[in-house]
């Protein structure tokens, strides 16, 4: 297998919008090594969101070829994509996307229903994510009776819940508090640190200090890497 | 996975426990009407055709009227002779024969003390011969019936109440009738009808209060009623007969028919121009009945279809709302690996379980709503005295519209499913993820 975790090569994406193409991604190449903590950054608009949803594997590539984990996702079928989605990838979302009528820990063992394992195995191991983001006594309430940064600790363990090569963390702090953000934040520091390749989109200039390695995008293209 | 994807349809189902609730009774309305007409339709049927048995099969009104396809007798003209009574009775498909007369009453009156006279306004009595009573499949509840020539009357148990519940007329009592032309004749009673015989299928001669023998008490009326021709002649409004045999009865009645029309009779003598002879037979009115009793169960059915219809507008509505609304959840469990399939099953889920759920609600409703549709139905034909029909209606369950009920609702909660499930399914999920 490939050191690279992501492997994009001349990617573009256009989207036609009427009559109109727009070109969201113009021959994006970016290797992406496992263990890294990739900064994301760009104004709206400027192809970082679309970069997120092809690596994501929620949409896909126009042209060029996108490796995910060793899986190349422009020739799979839907099934495939959805199957690559639920093992390679842990989402985190800016507004969390919890199930609101589901309790913590049903949340958490969400993906794993989706991939077919043994209830007593979810069990087990969403009990044990509970315990990781330090909320096993919340683990029967809903989303409803619990706080952001309790809500985005879920979510987070959702995202480990297929024990996934890549966390996808999309505004992860943007709606929180300052301090909340904070260990969130650290959270995923520590994620990483146990190996986890970790991609943060964000416009928190803030929070590039905890990445190692920082790409910036400006229409379509990346502006600058550091 | 299927399970768990059930239990989730179920938990969401749990979540929004008012517009569940709300879409269910939709199904429910729908499922219990279904059952309760077609039960409460079923019940009544086989009680129509138990009548059969409660009246003679084998009997029928000869009369005149409008003849055709639904005739109707009119009771207005005197036709029938001794000599037509006669010559039907020797008709080869006919059992018996009972001329019936009508004697209309001003006054019942009934002698109280020596001096004084307790009276009550008269009703119809009907003159006839021992025949009438087989033929109309009434019994004699206490003393026997009348002997022809003699002053005599049978009457019923509701006219044997007439002064009073607590002093009825008893076997052996004397009362005097006043007919309508003033003359007043004594008459013992003989006999008491059986409370629930006095019933009659011919609503035309629905009740009979009072039976007497033809002489003395129709014979001597007759020439002061019956306008000039007959006035020598004693003649019968109406006859009724039984055919030899359940299988001959329309031979019967064309046989009688037949003679009556042939120019022989001397009914087609006395008959108006503008009346028919009808023969109206005990079956023909059974299956009457029954026909207006279809039509409005196949009516009913059609409304409760209605109704299942809506309910199914109802699940498809709530389930498009629900999907619209979940949109963002919808995007987040495809980003969290839920195929498309995934997706369609949870939708499809829940609009089945609402459709299911209905139904067996439904039924249950509709199973205890038809028994009190049909105990509505006991009291009214209680309330009618026996005139239309004797005996109680019993609630017939029919097992097949319970299955059929419960499949219907699965079906409708299928179906209303299949669009709402599809637009989940088919969502993008970048746009899904995006949708406020």
């Amino acid at each position: 297998m490939s050191e690279y975790v992501i492997d994009i090569d001349s990617l573009t994406k256009i989207y036609q919008t009427g009559k109109t193409d727009f070109k969201a991604l113009n021959t994006v190449t970016m290797k992406i090594r496992k263990g890294d903590f990739v900064a994301i950054m760009g104004p709206s608009g400027s192809g970082k969101s679309t970069l997120m949803n092809i690596i994501g594997c929620l949409d896909r590539p126009t042209s060029g070829t996108v490796i995910i984990d060793g899986e190349n996702i422009s020739i799979v079928s839907d099934n495939e994509l959805a199957e690559i989605r639920g093992r390679k990838i842990g989402f985190i979302f800016q507004k969390f996307n919890l199930i609101s009528t589901m309790n913590a820990l049903k949340n958490i063992e969400l993906p794993m229903v989706f991939l077919g394992g043994t209830k007593a195995d979810r069990n087990r191991q969403a009990a044990e994510l509970l315990g990781k983001v330090g909320l096993t006594k919340w683990a029967t309430h809903r989303p409803n009776e619990l706080s952001g940064g309790q809500q985005q600790r879920i979510a987070i363990a959702r995202a480990l819940s297929n024990n996934p090569s890549i966390i996808l963390a999309d505004e992860p702090t943007g709606n929180l508090d300052t301090k909340t953000g904070e260990q969130i934040m650290e959270l995923l520091v520590e994620l990483n640190k146990e190996g986890k390749t970790i991609l943060l989109v964000t416009h928190a200039i803030a929070l590039k200090r905890f990445a190692n390695r920082v790409i910036n995008m400006l229409d379509g293209e990346i502006s600058e890497e550091s | 996975m299927i399970r768990d994807i059930f239990v989730m349809a179920l938990e969401a189902m749990r979540s929004y426990k008012i517009r569940t609730f709300l879409t269910l009774i939709g199904v429910i309305i729908g499922v219990a009407s279904v059952i309760m007409v077609t039960t409460a339709g079923g019940s009544v049927s086989s009680f129509v055709a138990g009548q059969f048995n409660v009246f003679n099969p084998t009997g029928m009104v000869i009369g005149t009227g409008t003849g055709g396809a639904t005739p109707q007798l009119s009771m207005r003209s005197v036709v029938f002779t001794d000599n037509d009574v006669a010559k039907i009775q020797n008709l080869s498909y006919i059992k018996t024969v009972a001329p019936v007369g009508v004697v209309p009453l001003n006054k019942i009156l009934k002698r109280d003390g020596f001096l004084n006279w307790e009276s009550r306004p008269g009703q119809t009595m009907y003159a006839s011969n021992s025949a009438l009573l087989e033929i109309m499949n009434v019994k004699i509840g206490e003393g026997r019936m009348f002997e022809e020539g003699k002053n005599e009357v049978v009457i019923s148990k509701s006219t044997a109440e007439v002064f009073g519940k607590d002093k009825p007329l008893q076997v052996g009592d004397t009362i005097y009738l006043r007919r309508v032309d003033g003359k007043t004749l004594e008459a013992k009673i003989v006999g008491i009808l059986k409370a629930s015989s006095t019933t009659n299928m011919f609503n035309a001669m629905a009740n009979p209060g009072i039976i007497c023998p033809i002489k003395p008490y129709y014979s001597s009326y007759f020439g002061s009623n019956a306008g000039t021709i007959l006035k020598r002649v004693v003649a019968y409004t109406v006859l009724l007969a039984e055919a030899t045999d359940t299988k001959h009865v329309q031979d019967a009645q064309n046989e009688i028919l037949n003679y009556l029309d042939s120019g022989g009779s001397d009914a087609s003598k006395y008959k108006d121009q503008s009346l028919d002879f009808v023969v109206i037979t005990q079956q023909y009115i059974l299956v009457r009945i029954q026909q207006v009793v279809d039509v409005i169960r196949v009516y009913i059915v059609a409304i409760a279809l209605i109704s299942l219809l809506i309910g199914a507008i109802g699940i498809a509505n709530i389930m498009f709302a629900t999907v619209t609304e979940r949109t963002r959840e919808i995007g987040t469990m495809m980003a969290i690996g839920a195929k498309r399939r995934d997706i369609l099953q949870l939708f499809l889920y829940q609009s089945t379980i609402i459709g299911l759920l209905g139904g067996l609600i439904g039924c249950i409703l509709g199973a205890s709503g038809s028994w009190f549709v049909v105990d509505l139905l006991n009291r009214s034909v209680q309330n009618l005295g026996g005139a239309l029909a004797t005996g109680t209606i019993t609630v017939i369950y029919a097992p097949e519209w319970f299955v059929i009920a419960v499949i219907v609702g699965i079906f409708i909660g299928v179906a209303a499913g299949v669009l709402p499930a599809r637009k989940a399914a088919k969502m993008d999920p970048v746009e899904a993820l995006r949708y406020e």
